[in-house]
């Protein structure tokens, strides 16, 4: 197969089918899909690694190490799921491939700095608003929840505020 | 009735029910990764104005699982309400716009959001894998945060409870469903306006968006259409039963988790009442608007006798609704008249029960009731020690 990096599905089918995989999960599950709340499981599993006291005696990690490991929660299996669905999609649509993605005016260092910072800044974000894009915006405002909606305007918001001044990361 | 038995696979069907998240975790990934969600380029466009991909796959997903929960709700294979409270947090207004701020400057600082890096990262690139990285860092960092209390307060500010547009609006889910499908095609139609002046691009092709907007013209009109099913489809349940003593017990042990509401004539409710009742009488049910309000609290209805049929007030009400079994008559009978002690000997539950019953008499009346008789003379005690002391000392 070619290489074919940026020939994507057209965005409203990737939509409709975005929304069939949410409504299945509604459905089956009772649940929406999450992604950042997956990551604080794999984080507290870590510092439990390396620190075991340490989780025992904070207040704001121990409340997912109380029953059984911290892994051991539907999340984190979806997560794993998303991941190898991405690793499929990726390798069958010729996208997988070792990189840095980063505009043209900026060096892979920073770019990788850059992509760090921003992750801190949203798994910060994303305990505080009780969800991610995927947990809060997508799951949360197709069920029409008051605060997930606000979250997503909050989210473009944001965006929109500071692009500009990021511009020379990406154009 | 619901198509799929959720609690079977969050308790005993557990292992099939992590098989199913892998599965449905596939689909996600996949999707995200063919909508193009895996390449930073591609997700800050929506920022520069060139390509809202982004925003349509977000909003058209949105629109197509709102309408797929409305329809199916509609049709009584769901439980719209029951599967939101369980799928989505509570509103907490002001941490989620910060939250929510903060992520969009996360989002145009890394490329990605924390779903679409992990994809990202699956498929190589090293630059959503820095982002994985930082997002557990991210999530950390707050867990230890949440020790500083004023920190831990405003996590917990603007709280709203479980609170959703058509309850705002007022409006039936599937009119909310519909008017938000609407503004949706209308921004897709004007976010391609905004791509033509931005990037210059050719129009896309209209078949896919023609199909898609037919869809969800279909099913909007198919949401609707459910309002208009038997009301019976939405079969109610008699409420249960609560016999005087269960009410006694939660009154005494936890009177935050329930709301009694007294409906007799307002001068019995007034002359005596359950404690902590609120009398309520048929007139005065709407101003409490138990339609609207938190479900938290289970409403206990106290009647003249047993409370039945129930005012559709009552019923309006979104939590759970227990009726007092033989209404303020058996309350009477039960906490407000002194018992006769057991006789010696008698069993450890009925010394239990008269225990129980003598204390809630006492403290509703003022009258001191007889202690209860000796335990009985073969050393069997009513009330059994732990062994080993209590916990300081075990």
């Amino acid at each position: 197969m070619q290489p074919n990096p940026t020939r994507f599905w057209n965005p409203y089918l990737a939509g409709a089918a975005l929304g069939l995989v949410l409504l299945s999960s509604y459905v089956v599950m009772g649940k929406g899909l999450g992604a950042s709340g997956a990551s604080f499981r794999l984080g507290v599993a870590a510092v439990e690694a390396v620190a075991p006291g340490h989780v025992a005696v904070a207040p704001g990690l121990r409340g997912v190490a109380e029953d059984g490991s911290p892994l051991d929660d539907w999340l984190v299996f979806e997560v794993l799921g998303a991941a190898l669905g991405g690793l499929v999609g990726a390798y069958t649509a010729g996208r997988l491939s070792r990189e840095a993605l980063r505009g043209p005016r900026v060096s892979s260092a920073a770019r990788l700095g850059l992509a760090l910072l921003g992750g801190v800044i949203m798994g910060f974000a994303a305990k505080l608003a009780r969800g991610c894009t995927s947990g809060q915006a997508l799951s949360g405002g197709a069920l029409l929840s008051a605060g997930s909606w606000a979250f997503m305007f909050s989210v473009f918001a944001g965006g929109y505020a500071v692009a500009w001044f990021v511009r020379r990361e990406w154009r | 009735m619901t198509l799929f038995p959720f609690e079977w696979l969050a308790g005993a069907g557990r292992e099939v029910g992590l098989v199913v998240a892998v599965a449905i975790g596939f689909g996600f990934g996949f999707v995200l990764e063919r909508a193009g969600f895996g390449r930073a380029q591609k997700l800050v466009a929506q920022f520069y104005g060139d390509d809202l991909t982004v925003f349509k796959v977000m909003f058209g997903a949105i629109v197509t699982a709102m309408l797929g929960a409305v329809v199916l709700s509609g049709l009584g294979l769901m439980d719209l309400r029951a599967v939101s409270d369980s799928a989505t947090s509570a509103t907490y207004l002001w941490p989620m716009i910060a939250g929510g701020l903060l992520l969009g400057v996360g989002f145009i600082v890394s490329g990605y959001c924390p779903g679409t890096s992990l994809v990202a990262a699956a498929s190589g690139k090293l630059d959503g894998l820095a982002t994985v990285g930082g997002v557990i860092a991210g999530t950390l960092l707050y867990g230890e945060l949440l020790s500083v209390a004023p920190f831990a307060a405003f996590t917990e500010s603007g709280a709203l409870g479980h609170l959703y547009l058509y309850d705002l609006l007022h409006l039936p889910p599937a009119a909310v469903a519909l008017l938000v499908a609407l503004m949706a095609m209308g921004c897709f139609v004007g976010a391609e306006k905004l791509e033509r002046i931005f990037g210059g691009e050719a129009a896309p092709q209209a078949a896919p968006r023609r199909l898609v907007f037919a869809g969800f013209a279909a099913a909007a009109a198919a949401g609707l259409a459910t309002l208009a099913l038997p009301a019976a489809a939405a079969h109610t349940p008699a409420p249960a039963r609560l016999s005087p003593g269960a009410l006694a017990q939660r009154v005494l042990d936890a009177p935050w988790k329930v709301r009694v509401l007294d409906v007799r004539p307002f001068a019995s409710c007034a002359a005596a009442r359950v404690p902590g009742a609120e009398c309520a009488p048929p007139e005065k049910l709407k101003d409490l608007y138990l339609a609207d309000v938190s479900p938290a609290r289970d409403v206990v209805v106290v009647g003249e006798g047993t409370a039945d049929p129930l005012p559709a007030e009552i019923l309006a009400y979104r939590g759970a609704v227990l009726v007092l079994e033989g209404g303020f008559a058996a309350w009477k009978a039960y906490a407000l008249t002194p018992v006769a002690p057991p006789a010696p000997g008698a069993g450890a539950a009925e010394l239990e029960s008269y225990r129980a019953r003598a204390g809630l008499a006492a403290a509703l009346t003022g009258v001191q009731q007889a202690p209860p008789p000796p335990p009985a003379a073969d050393g069997a005690a009513p009330v059994k020690r732990k062994a080993g002391g209590g916990g300081c000392s075990g």
